[in-house]
């Protein structure tokens, strides 16, 4: 690299200098994974900047920014889903539900089932890793055709689901890996940036800083 | 192979076998003497340690035997190659020789009109000259047929036969059906002249009358040869059989040719080769066209004739022999085409950063991934999704370990039919994992009892893990490597710590059993390499290196442990004295994955220069090598694995795709233990068509050293 620097993991280095290099210039990222290691390396250096993240470089082609931004949102809620999976069981959060308007049936199935929330969970993160990775629809992680770029939206509606599950039934979970990630609020933040999901899908109330959400509203257990 | 190491230990065994055995032998004599006190001599551990020792010395030397077999197996497979490359050669020059003569034929005819038209001007009477030549008597008839089989036999005996033809000869046709035109025309102005002197002569005006007959005037030549001079051999009958079985084969020639035009791009492709072939073959047959001049010129003498074609025989032979360097060219030229290039058979796409880690299933054709987007995924190879059709296939993972809170870096898979696999990460837990039945569909219910226990002991993220024997060995940027039984109730059997490599911040990189699971070997990255005794958990052998470390394996049947470098080496070490057998430098960077195929003959390894490259352990040579993964920041290929069991090798990389090649290495499956050192990936066959990135790479896997022996037999072409 030019600057000399090889961001590079070695074996047998601690956990905290994973991934602990100088931040690398866009315009020195000379490879297909440029965005997306913009991407992690603003959200590595301050999670809560959403500004910064979700800040996009001039000249980005902006499907492959939000696809980027997709993929990096699927990958975090992996941490969500391993909390929720000691919390959330089957016989306890039947159904996926978030306020009691709705019941989200399953997409991942053939015809769309009511999975418990869990499961829903997993199938729906799984099966956005099959569709984001998928040959077919992207075949390039530099430029992304318009169709599927569409794609994007019925990803970012279920995701937020899982948010808004975890928000309504988990909260402690919710707070602590929000506290932690500052996730949904990223993710609120980028889904109405770029008009991927309208605004009355999005229940959950605003997560300003200075609301105390710490506290536990009370988990309902439905 | 020649490791030294394997010689030292057989040789020390032996001298200790050696050693027992006369201790017994004493004790038998003593049996004998005195059989009431014989008891003493005799101790259980004494034996067995006798019968270990023996063990121990025929292991190694069969598996010396078995080397030596298999390096007497390549040479057959060599010396067999080789000589069906002769063959191949030989049909080729045959084959080129016949097309010289129909070449030569086609341009006579050619001249032929051209002059006919010159002396249709003249006037001549030749056309009622020619009849009688047309109706060969009966008895010429037998000779021809007579010279003809004996033409037959001597093409068959030379191993020539008309469904096989190989590529190359084809080629060689194309040429002469797209440059014969030029040629003929070219020559036809050259020789002009010297058959307008020669029409004088009455050897001349025959050749007219003969020609006259279109392209059967080789062979009626042949006859009114046979018919005037009766002084002719056999042989020359022979001679001219061949061309009228020539004549006959015109009509397979031109059908040849019609195939050859739609082929045509192919051979736009090599057409400087095919133009460098195109003036040797012009120059033969200005040669050739010349000699027949010459030939014609003097042909009214008797000795003339008769000197004719042996003469042209004789420039025959020695366009074989001037061929001889060029045919050799060509038959390399078409094996390169053979030579089949590697293919990633599928590319596993579904996680969503790099993938650090990858091992294979003990015996099914599955395999677990391990990335750090915090997951592990299960795919079964067997359960593909066919994709775009030029993009391979592509595997959808069947399931999706979701337990570890940060990057996933080392995976084991556990022995066979235990049907687990652990895994440890950047948050110090190391994780045992029921593996789910390969049928199982990735949109099943969550079934908490794949998590399996976890390992906390560990303070710091855990590099490598290492299993055998349902033993799990850990290394941990902690300093420590650990021994577990990871489902024992406690789980931890030893602590492997170096005080003077922890108080320098040494952390290991690596750890592999080694020894038959009696020893392990743990690099530390500042290059150190270390085998600890798993009984005493004391260090006993202490290797310093310069170069950071970042893999050990060890040999499955020889004392050899293997370590790659961040200074792009690889080195091997003689387990016993600790001696550097063999450095060499491998990638054009540091080298991260190191795999060891089961039988011990190939290595397989990963660099972040993004290639992955298989070596003969015997030869120490690189035999395929392949690119196909990118990378991210400046990380590249991150682990390699082969599958115990079956052809398959896999890679992992940081751009979060772990590709997956089959590979035919029939050494790495049959029992019988051959080795093809040319073993050949079909996967370009098995998925129909080359693997091609979104980025429209070209295929890359390629066999870098291919030994010429083995190649694929001719294509026949139907």
């Amino acid at each position: 690299m030019s600057d000399g620097v090889l961001r590079r993991n070695r074996p047998g280095s601690k956990a905290k200098d994973f991934c602990r290099w100088p931040d690398q210039p866009i315009e020195e990222m000379d490879n297909t994974l440029a965005v997306q290691q913009l991407i992690q390396q603003t959200i590595r250096r301050d999670p809560s900047n959403l500004e910064a993240i979700l800040k996009m470089p001039e000249a980005q082609e902006e499907g492959v920014w939000k696809y980027e931004h997709l993929r990096q949102f699927c990958m975090e809620l992996n941490g969500l889903t391993v909390r929720l999976q000691n919390e959330c069981k089957p016989n306890t959060c039947t159904q996926m539900t978030a306020t009691e308007q709705w019941i989200f049936l399953c997409a991942a199935h053939k015809t769309p089932k009511e999975c418990p929330a869990i499961d829903y969970t997993r199938h729906t993160l799984d099966g956005a890793a099959c569709l984001l990775n998928s040959n077919k629809y992207f075949p390039s992680r530099v430029s992304i055709r318009d169709s599927s770029v569409g794609k994007l939206g019925s990803v970012c509606r279920r995701v937020y689901r899982i948010f808004s599950h975890a928000y309504f039934h988990h909260r402690a979970i919710f707070d602590a890996f929000e506290k932690e990630t500052h996730l949904c609020k990223r993710f609120t933040h980028f889904v109405t940036k770029y008009s991927i999901i309208s605004k009355e899908i999005l229940i959950l109330p605003k997560l300003d800083d200075e609301t105390p959400i710490s506290q536990p509203v009370g988990e309902s257990e439905a | 192979m020649k490791i030294p190491t394997a010689m030292d230990d057989s040789s020390v065994s032996h001298h200790n076998g050696g050693q027992v055995g006369s201790e017994i032998g004493v004790s038998v004599n003593n049996k004998q003497n005195e059989e009431s006190s014989q008891s003493v001599q005799y101790s259980i551990p004494g034996i067995l340690h006798f019968i270990q020792h023996e063990w121990a010395r025929f292991e190694l030397e069969r598996s010396q035997w078995e080397v030596d077999r298999a390096e007497f197996e390549a040479r057959i497979a060599f010396l067999q190659g080789e000589r069906k490359g002769q063959e191949n050669l030989k049909n080729d020059l045959v084959r080129r020789i016949k097309m010289l003569e129909y070449a030569l034929k086609q341009e006579r005819a050619k001249f032929h009109k051209l002059k006919y038209g010159v002396e249709l001007q003249q006037g001549d009477m030749r056309p009622p000259s020619d009849e009688p030549p047309v109706e060969p008597e009966p008895a010429e008839r037998t000779q021809w047929k007579q010279g003809r089989q004996l033409i037959k036999q001597y093409l068959q005996e030379i191993g020539y036969t008309d469904t096989i033809l190989d590529i190359r000869s084809n080629r060689v046709r194309t040429l002469l059906g797209e440059n014969s035109e030029e040629q003929t025309e070219e020559s036809n102005y050259r020789n002009c002249d010297k058959h307008r002197y020669s029409t004088n002569t009455a050897v001349g005006r025959k050749r007219m009358m003969y020609d006259y007959g279109g392209k059967d005037q080789q062979c009626k030549g042949a006859v009114s040869g046979g018919y005037n001079e009766e002084g002719l051999s056999v042989q020359e009958n022979a001679v001219f059989a061949n061309f009228e079985f020539l004549a006959n084969q015109e009509m397979d020639m031109d059908e040849i040719e019609d195939l050859d035009t739609k082929q045509a791009h192919h051979t736009q492709i090599k057409q400087e080769e095919v133009d460098h072939e195109a003036e040797e073959v012009l120059n033969e047959l200005n040669l050739l066209t010349e000699t027949e001049a010459d030939g014609g010129g003097q042909g009214d003498e008797y000795v003339g004739a008769s000197d004719e074609k042996p003469l042209a025989l004789g420039e025959l032979a020695q366009l074989t022999v001037s061929n001889e360097p060029e045919a050799y060219d060509v038959a390399g030229a078409s094996k390169e085409s053979f030579r089949k290039t590697w293919n990633p058979k599928y590319t596993l796409r579904s996680h969503f950063d790099g993938v650090r880690a990858v091992a294979f299933h003990p015996n099914e054709a599955a395999l677990v991934t391990a990335s750090e987007d915090h997951t592990l995924k299960l795919w079964n190879l067997q359960r593909t999704v066919p994709a775009k059709k030029s993009a391979g296939l592509d595997v959808e993972p069947l399931y999706t370990f979701r337990a570890h809170t940060a990057p996933v870096l080392c995976l084991a898979m556990g022995a066979p039919r235990s049907e687990e696999c652990f895994s440890g990460g950047i948050d110090a837990t190391i994780r045992v994992w029921n593996l789910p039945s390969a049928t199982a569909d990735p949109y099943d219910p969550y079934d908490a009892a794949v998590q399996g226990p976890v390992l906390r002991d560990h303070t710091d993220a855990v590099w490598s893990l290492s299993s055998l024997q349902g033993r799990l060995l850990s290394a941990s940027a902690d300093g420590t490597a650990r021994l577990w039984s990871p489902r024992a109730a406690r789980p931890l059997l030893c602590t492997l710590r170096d005080d003077a490599l922890t108080a320098s911040n040494a952390a290991p990189a690596a750890a592999d059993f080694a020894d038959a699971a009696t020893r392990a070997a743990v690099v530390y990255n500042d290059g150190t390499l270390l085998l600890y005794d798993l009984e005493t958990t004391q260090a006993v052998l202490r290797v310093p290196c310069s170069s950071p470390a970042t893999r050990v394996r060890s040999h499955p049947s020889l004392p050899v442990l293997v370590t790659a470098h961040e200074d792009r080496h690889i080195r091997f070490w003689d387990a016993v004295s600790g001696r550097c057998a063999h450095a060499m430098v491998a990638h054009l960077d540091a080298v991260t994955g190191l795999a060891l195929d089961p039988n011990g003959l190939f290595l397989l390894s990963g660099s972040h220069d993004c290639s992955v490259r298989l070596w003969n352990l015997d030869t120490k040579t690189c035999v395929q090598e392949i690119t196909a993964h990118r990378k991210k920041f400046d990380e590249g290929i991150l682990d390699v694995a082969f599958h115990p069991v079956r052809p398959f090798i896999a890679s992992a990389s940081a751009d979060g795709l772990a590709k997956y090649a089959l590979l035919v290495l029939v050494s790495l499956v049959l029992p019988t233990y051959r080795v093809y050192p040319t073993c050949v990936a079909v996967s370009r066959r098995a998925t129909g068509t080359p693997y091609e990135d979104a980025s429209s790479r070209p295929p890359q896997w390629r066999l870098r050293f291919v030994n010429d022996s083995v190649t694929s037999p001719p294509v026949p072409i139907d």
